[in-house]
Parts: structure tokens; sequence; C-alpha cells
């Protein structure tokens, strides 16, 4: 009598161990990906309209909320050639964006926005 | 005639298999010291890429000589063995204790298994300023190593332990420490030896670890030491000796206790084996 | 780690029945609550003793320090490299290392010969070997990889040939005098008695392979999250250390209790008969 109650509970839902793995895959998942996720997701409204569908190379601010370390400038350095400040530690430069470039820096989700280079 | 011939030599080839079956385990050793020799000999690498046979030899032979070499692993040794006994004491205690309270050890196991997560290596740059580099640091990350996994092994072999002895001795006018000492620890022995090995083949990874960065003296230092100076044959060397040690550690030190250990309360074990 | 669990439930053990009753979402928080209190104490310690900010930081630092490092982007980055390297080494340490394990293990006189080869590369450890990696590959990240690979593999080969071996003669002798082939007993008998064991060697290796790969990021310096409290130690950045140490601690008690012994429990519960 139990053993036919624990197998009908059994049957209808995964059991224990096979949520946890999937709760597990899905935490590292997040771990690994979320925030690549996210900046992707809100990456049209970092970009400035003016540099919507550009074509080709441009020159650019990358502009951020805070003071970047070395590790922000590094990263930041691998869209284009780095061409000093803007004026405030947190504009930076760049030119020669290409616009594939251009398309993943506006996915970084710790990137503000990106601004025309005048 | 002919049969005691037979006999004889069906026994010989008998002990030369039993011979041929104890030094099998060398030949591994072997084959990868006449590859190193071949390959040395063959590509002559440079001595900072790999050193000859000889260099290592020579260099481990020179540290000896200098006493160098007793120093290192002694400084070694020591904090090993204080950092286990620390571990091992405490852990041991503290599991007693936490096992025989239900409700203790429910709400404690979850810290337990998140702290034995970061257990080693992972305190070093926070005590690391605490302490300072040297000696307390490297006893403190072992303890926390061997603490965790001793303490943990300690509960689980606390709780195992059936309840109907503990009744019994209790029945027969027997106190807590009485139950304790006759029942409770020689029941939980086996697990806590099992936390014993695993916490020293953790704790020793985690000296190593810490003597790389944080010591001035002791095995780790020695061959990290020895990197800025590209003396690959001091660090071949070293990784060696280390080897060594671990395997003297765990075949003449905790196979034996655990052995006559488990042998004398054998009882106890067996029977659940049978449950 | 820690020894396998008797079937039948003395008293002294939780009860894990109890929580069903009450609802699984109940039995979580109830996993929360000794890290509140924990929390809770340290926090009182931080208030009544004036520690340096070099020494101790209260846990309100330690999440301004985590919120920080999250939104610069950092956590992610440095979290990632560190669960690629693990993932990666894992995955070829089981592709090479099982393999290897069968071969070994199937052949009686090749077991015993490397047995004792095998658990003395184990007690070298990975660790050791960092300096001689440093100077072959420099600080880079085939450095870690070497090591957290080595330090993997030696225990996933030792353990699936404990578990080739541990298979009794007799269900091979079975299949094969029905004419198996040896693809078949591979696939049905030898991956599924040794899988439990396989598993055993994955987790202990993981557990040793997750400390070596903090170590090496300590001293190679090329990120991931040892890299991360290593770099807050030089600027004597506490509440940095602790953040990292706590998401440490969290992604390996994620990937060892939610992934890999899940997987453990599943082998043994559908393989584990053959043990007994």
């Amino acid at each position: 009598m139990q053993s036919a109650r624990r197998r009908l509970s059994c049957s209808t839902l995964p059991g224990p161990d096979i949520r946890k793995i999937i709760a597990g895959v899905l935490l590292i998942l997040l771990v690994l990906f979320g925030q690549q996720l996210y900046g992707r997701v809100t990456a049209a409204g970092r970009l400035n309209p003016a540099l919507h569908g550009a074509t080709g190379p441009r020159n650019v601010i990358v502009v951020l909320d805070f003071i970047p370390d070395r590790f922000h400038n590094e990263r930041v350095a691998e869209y284009g050639v780095f061409a000093g400040r803007d004026g405030a530690l947190n504009r930076i430069r760049l030119r020669n964006v290409s616009p594939d470039s251009l398309g993943r820096l506006a996915g970084v989700a710790w990137v503000a926005r990106i601004e025309p280079l005048p | 005639m002919n049969m005691a011939k037979a006999s004889e030599r069906s026994s010989a080839r008998r002990t030369l298999d039993q011979v041929a079956w104890r030094l099998l385990p060398l030949l591994p050793f072997a084959m990868v010291l006449a590859a190193w020799i071949a390959y040395w000999t063959i590509a002559r690498p440079p001595p900072a890429t790999l050193p000859s046979v000889q260099d290592v030899a020579a260099a481990l032979w020179e540290l000896a000589a200098k006493g160098e070499l007793a120093t290192h692993v002694a400084a070694s040794l020591w904090r090993l063995l204080l950092g286990v006994l620390l571990g091992a004491i405490t852990g041991v205690i503290g599991g007693i204790i936490v096992g025989l309270n239900r409700s203790v050890s429910e709400f404690i196991s979850p810290l337990v298994v998140f702290f034995n997560a970061i257990s080693g290596i992972v305190w070093l740059p926070l005590v690391i300023g605490w302490l300072g580099i040297g000696t307390a640091l490297a006893v403190f990350l072992i303890w926390n190593t061997v603490f965790f996994i001793v303490f943990q092994n300690t509960v689980l072999g606390v709780q195992l332990v059936p309840q109907v002895y503990e009744q019994g001795v209790q029945a027969l006018g027997g106190g807590r420490r009485e139950t304790i000492r006759t029942v409770i620890l020689p029941g939980a022995l086996p697990y806590i030896l099992t936390g014993l090995r695993s916490g020293l083949g953790f704790g020793w990874r985690a000296l190593i670890a810490a003597e790389l960065v944080g010591a001035t003296n002791g095995l780790g230092q020695m061959i990290f030491g020895a990197t800025e100076y590209h003396r690959s044959d001091i660090i071949i060397g070293g990784c060696l000796i280390i080897g060594v040690i671990a395997i003297a550690m765990d075949r003449w030190l905790l196979l034996p206790i655990e052995q006559r250990t488990i042998e004398r309360w054998g009882l106890v074990f067996d029977a659940r084996k049978e449950e | 780690m820690s020894a396998t669990v008797a079937r039948s439930t003395p008293s002294r053990l939780p009860d894990h029945r109890k929580g069903l009753a009450a609802g699984r979402p109940l039995r979580d928080l109830k996993i929360l609550l000794p890290f509140v209190v924990l929390v809770a104490a340290w926090w009182a310690i931080y208030l009544s003793v004036d520690f340096s900010p070099q020494v101790l930081v209260s846990p309100l630092a330690v999440w301004r320090a985590f919120v920080h490092l999250i939104s610069h982007g950092v956590m992610a980055e440095y979290a990632s490299t560190s669960l690629r390297m693990i993932g990666f080494a894992a995955l070829l340490s089981l592709l090479v290392g099982v393999p290897l394990g069968f071969a070994v293990g199937i052949n009686h006189y090749a077991a015993h010969a490397l047995e004792g080869f095998l658990r003395f590369l184990q007690g070298i450890s990975g660790i050791a070997w960092l300096p001689l990696a440093i100077i072959w590959f420099g600080f880079t990240h085939t450095t870690t990889l070497v090591i957290v690979i080595y330090t993997l593999i030696v225990p996933i080969i030792f353990n699936t040939m404990i578990g080739v071996r541990a298979i009794p003669e007799a269900y091979t002798l079975a299949l094969r005098s029905l004419g198996a082939s040896r693809l078949r007993l591979v696939k049905d008998v030898y991956l599924p008695g040794a899988l439990p064991s396989i598993v055993v060697g994955l987790r202990l290796g993981m557990g040793y392979g997750w400390r070596a790969l903090i170590a090496a990021e300590m001293l190679v310096r090329k990120g991931g999250l040892g890299d991360l409290i290593f770099g807050a130690r030089t600027f004597g950045q506490i509440d940095r250390i602790i953040t990292g140490m706590i998401v440490i601690g969290c992604l390996y008690v994620v990937v060892d209790r939610l992934i890999i012994q899940p997987i453990e429990n599943l082998t043994i519960a559908r393989w584990g008969v053959l043990r007994q």
C-alpha cells in the first residue's frame, strides 16, 4: 500500500535530486551569463541615437557611472583605440570603433552610455 | 623424482610471481625515470626547463648537506603537527558535543558545510593581515581545514551510533561521561578516523599552499623561492620529497591506526554493516 | 570527504521527513537561519570591539563591496573565469581520466602497478607543481589550467580504476559467455558499475581542484576569484576579501551540493546495487 503511494508521488514530479541539479545548473548559468544577458537586453538604451545603425567605424565617448579601475580601462580599450579622457575620468574616448564592436560595447552592462565624439 | 622437481619448479615460479607482484608498483616510477633520462639525453633541454636526474639529486644532496633541507622539512612537519592536532582535538570534542544534540546539529549543519567549502587557502588573504606570514598563518589554515572535516565526520559518527547501545549502558547505571567513553567514542571512531585521514590530505595541501606565499621557510617556500632563480632542480626535488612524505604519512601513520582501532572495536562497526 | 550514510534512522539523526509536511519553502528558509544568526553575531562583535578596518569590517561594508563589484562588472567576470576554468578542467579530466581509468582498471597487473604511483602523484598535489608550471608556462591561464587538470585527473583515474576493479567478475563473465562484444561490455557492465565510483572521484577531485584553482589564481594573478581576494589584500580591502570568500564558498556549495552530490545520489541509487 505504502509502496504504491510512493510510486505515484515519484512519477508526477522530477525527484529532489533532479530538481537540485536543475537549480544548480541555472544558478551557475546565471553567474556565467546573467550580467551579459542583462547588458544585451538593455543595449539599445545605452547607445546614443546618433550612433544607431552606424555603417563605418566611429569615434565615441564611453561614459561610466563611476571612476574606472584599470580593469575597466583595459576592457573598454578592447573595443577601439584608446584616445584619452573627455574632461572627466569617467568619460573615455575611443577612436575607430567598428559597428560590430559598437554593438558589443553597447551590450556591456556596466557602461552607462555611449556618446558620439564630436 | 620428476614430480618433486616439477613441484620445486612451480614453487620457485610462485615465489618469482610473488616477487614480481611486489615489485610491480615500482614499475611506473622506473618508467618515468627512464623517460626522463631518455628525454634529457636526447633533447638536452635547458636546466631551467628540465634538469637532469643528477641535477635534482645533486640539488637535494646539497640542501641536505647544508642542513637546509632538514630545516624546511622540520618546519613544514611542525606546522602540520600543530594544525592537525588542534584541528583533530577541537573537531572531535566539538563534534561529540554537537552530535549528541539533534537540534543544535541541525542548526549548525549549513554553517559547517559553508565553512568547509572555504576552508584552508581561501582564508589566507584575510588572516595574513591578522597573523602576518609564518607558522601562525600556516597553523591557522591547517587547523581550519582539519577542524571542519573532522567535526563533520564526528557529528555523523556520533549520530549513527545506535541508541540501543547507549540505553544499554545507561540501564546498567552508567553516567553521561561513561556512555561517551564506552559507547559513543568507539562507535564514532571509524568516522572520526575517516575524517582525520581526509583532513590530513586537505591539510597537507593547505600547508604547501600557505607556505608558497606566506612563509619564510618550509617545503612550500623552498620550492616557490626557487622559482625566482629558475632552479627547477630544487623544485622537482622538493616536489618528490613532498610526495614521499605524503605517502609515508598515509601508509605508516594513518593506515596502521585505522586498522588497529577498527579491529579492536570491530564489533561496533560490523554490527552497523549488518544493518 | 564524509563517510557514507547508513540507511537506518537512529533517533539522533535529523529527520528529513518532518520538513516535507511543512512545505519546501519553509525548509529552504530554515537553511538561511544559521547564517542570519552568524551575521548578527559578526555585527555585534564588530560594534562592540574597536577594530581597525585592516582587521575586520562590518557586514554592511561587505554588502556594499559586493554591490560595488557586481555593478562594476568585476564580480561577474572574475567569478566566470574561475567557473569556466574548473568546468573546462573537469570536462577534460573526465574525458581523459575515465577511459584511462578503465584501461588500467580492467587489467589486474596495470591496476596494481599504478595504484602506488597514483597515490604518490596525489600526495604531491597540484599546488606543489605550481612553481614548475610557472617556470614552464609563465604567469598565464595555461599554468592554472594545467595545475587544475592535474589535480582533478588523478583522483578520477584512481577512483575509476577502483570502480572497475570492484565489479564482480561474474557479471563480465556472464555477458561475455553470451557473446557480448568488448564495447557492449563497457557500456552495460563497466560503465554503470564504475559510475558511482567515478562520481565519487569527481567529487573528491573538485574539492581538491577548486582549492588548487584558488591557490593558482592567487599566484598567477590573471583573473579569477583567487586573484580577486589576493589582489584586494594588496590594497587592504578587507570588505572585498570577505565578499570574495563568501562568493567562493557559495559557488563551491552550489556546484558540490546542488550538482555533483545529486548526481552521486542518482548513480548510487540506480547502479549502486552492484556494490552491495
